[in-house]
């Protein structure tokens, strides 16, 4: 027996684990690189949907209702975040930041909505609504929650979703959560502005709870996501 | 769950890498030769037994094998034990050794195999003492390989050969040819080693010497050929592999004798382990003791670890969908994306990735050892049905072992 054998053979082994972690961790730091990337351009598209807004007022409603802004990167970027936190875990710090980062973009999304709702009386205002989830083993009707909403979202493409983690250290989102007076019993959603809704909803129920889905144009050009 | 689940696979794929890699370490230490042409210096006196317990499909087949072995016909005696057979078993040996004067032909009340095989040696004098199970048959030039291996290495007390699936066609039986391939590989490494842990009926051949000193056959949980493996490495004697000599044996055809032939093989190593297990990383016994056991033992143990957390996580998958069925949810697939954002680059799957591949690189050198061709669908196979499979009779042989319930033959 051979004493080096066996260590040889351990050292290899351990080198492929190592590769094999240096490999995925390489590729986790380009996935988090491009998230980093669009939050910045959206950040950028935001910013100048804000400074279109102040210029124009309420003089062109229909450019500024096209410009805002939910689109459907924003989408994707909720689908390649809930990527990043499977691979990196959701205490993971990069991953977040990059949802706070992500939670500001929707609030400041939500907010420009609301200003554009408020002044373009002529503009059909969207369909949304505030989702509060949690995914830290304390709401166990998320998962569900987010695949109704998903769901909705592939079907009605113009019906927008902001989705935010309750527990994010945020103080915007808190700002937000305090206004809305939503309470820590999750799911909840605020859907259009109403007072907040909790718990478990299905399909039919969101649909009931949302009338005005049925008048979106439905459309097949829909987007996975993961969390949402 | 998810993470000391995920922990426990992370450990799984360790000790199977760490296998491989210590196999394939084996292998460039010291590659197996090609067969050569020559014969052997001497031809020493040799009696093959068969024993068989209705084996009337096969046990023709078997004979006119051994009776093909390019062998002096005085030099070799082939002796049938029928351990009882109900069929018409006796009636196909009986004629044969009407018509060859070399095969003689006994009948025994039925006892097990090991009683089968110790009838034979106690009434032969031959100087090697081979068993070829009534299901498998001998390659022609497979006994001259035999003994020219043995005058090899006078220190070699039992050589085992490379055993193949005979005839396959179903798909159970294209997947065994594969693993049956894979083993040749594992075979050979072992005997590297100095660490065979069995010595398989089909046509393994001791010298008549080893009984005198360890003894005879015992019932050893329905496992007499790996029992004495054992005890042959606990008595120090040398076992190798010729991997030169080929033997074509019958596998079962359908699932449920598959899985109870090898739930009787995993039960067997786990209680002949035990019986042996003061050879446990016990330097005396060298890389058997200090590799092929707990390694045996731990992959029995993680092979369903990793079985049952697969199947957490199906379920799992499936329930969230059930439940999203409830919910009103139409069950809908994700459309597939070519970015590369969304491709699985988990660090698991690089190294499942990895221990398949090393699998496959054992399969090809198995395939090059045995000097045979896999068809492609014995490969699909063994890699697409093996791992769903084999979790069954490793937890019937664990549940059998914890339990101390004797496993069945057939």
């Amino acid at each position: 027996m051979r004493i080096t054998r066996y260590i040889l053979a351990f050292v290899i082994t351990a080198a492929i684990f190592g590769t094999a972690f240096y490999i995925t961790s390489h590729i986790d730091a380009q996935r988090v690189a491009d998230i980093q990337a669009t939050e910045n351009n959206l950040s950028i598209d935001l910013l100048s949907s804000e400074t279109q807004f102040e210029l124009l007022g309420q003089l062109d409603c229909a450019t500024l209702a096209q410009g805002s802004i939910l689109s459907d990167e924003l989408n994707s970027l909720d689908g390649r975040l809930s990527v990043a936190e499977q691979n990196l875990g959701s205490n993971n710090t990069q991953v977040i930041e990059l949802k706070k980062q992500y939670s500001l973009l929707e609030i400041r999304d939500y907010l420009l909505l609301q200003q554009v709702a408020q002044k373009c009386k002529n503009v059909k205002p969207p369909i949304y609504v505030l989702y509060f989830y949690s995914n830290t083993g304390d709401c166990p009707d998320c998962s569900q929650a987010g695949d109704v909403l998903t769901y909705l979202r592939q079907t009605y493409p113009k019906f927008r979703v902001y989705s935010f983690d309750y527990h994010l250290d945020l103080s915007a989102l808190q700002t937000l959560i305090n206004i809305k007076k939503v309470q820590d019993v999750l799911p909840a959603f605020i859907i259009n502005g109403q007072t907040p809704v909790y718990g478990a909803k299905t399909l039919s129920d969101m649909e009931k709870l949302i009338p005005g889905l049925k008048s979106l144009a439905t459309s097949t050009a829909a987007t996975s996501s993961s969390s949402l | 769950m998810e993470v000391s689940g995920s922990l426990g696979v992370y450990i799984s794929l360790f000790l199977a890498l760490y296998f491989e890699v210590f196999l394939l370490i084996a292998f460039l230490e010291k590659r197996p030769e090609k067969r050569s042409m020559t014969l052997p210096k001497h031809y020493p006196a040799v009696c093959i037994i068969v024993p068989c317990f209705n084996e009337v499909q096969t046990i023709g087949k078997t004979l006119e094998s051994l009776l093909g072995l390019q062998y002096p016909k005085g030099q070799l005696s082939i002796m049938v034990v029928d351990d009882g057979s109900q069929d018409g078993t006796g009636a196909i040996a009986k004629s044969f050794a009407a018509q060859y004067e070399e095969i003689r032909y006994f009948y025994k009340e039925n006892g097990g195999k090991y009683t089968a095989l110790n009838f034979g040696i106690e009434r032969t004098s031959a100087e090697f003492v081979g068993c070829l199970d009534a299901d498998s048959f001998v390659a022609p030039e497979g006994l001259n390989e035999m003994i020219k291996k043995f005058e090899s290495d006078p220190t070699i007390y039992a050589l085992t050969p490379a055993m193949k699936v005979s005839a396959p066609r179903n798909i159970l039986e294209l997947m065994q040819t594969a693993e049956y391939t894979f083993g040749i590989f594992c075979k050979k490494m072992f005997d590297n080693l100095s660490a065979i842990q069995v010595l398989p009926g089909p046509f393994s051949i001791y010298r008549r010497v080893v009984f005198e000193k360890i003894g005879l056959f015992r019932r050893a949980h329905n496992t007499e050929d790996m029992e004495i493996a054992f005890r042959m490495h606990s008595h120090k004697l040398k076992i190798a592999n010729a991997h030169t000599v080929y033997v074509y044996t019958t596998v079962p055809a359908s699932l449920g004798p598959l899985i109870r032939q090898r739930t009787r093989w995993v039960q067997g190593f786990l209680q002949n382990s035990l019986d042996y297990r003061y050879m446990y990383f016990n330097p005396r016994f060298g890389n058997f003791g200090n590799f092929v056991l707990p390694l045996g033992l731990t992959a029995s143990l993680l092979g369903i670890y990793t079985a049952s957390y697969s199947l957490y996580r199906l379920f799992s998958f499936i329930s969230s969908h059930l439940f999203n069925l409830q919910a009103g949810i139409p069950l809908h697939l994700s459309q597939p994306t070519l970015s590369w954002f969304y491709l699985n680059t988990s660090m698991m799957t690089f190294l499942v990735v990895i221990t398949l591949g090393m699998t496959f690189t054992a399969l090809l050198l198995g395939q090059r050892i045995a000097q045979n061709k896999l068809p492609i669908q014995s490969i699909l196979y063994y890699f697409t049905l093996f791992g769903l499979i084999a979790p069954i009779w490793l937890a019937r042989a664990v549940w059998g072992t914890v339990w101390a319930r004797e496993s069945t033959w057939r």
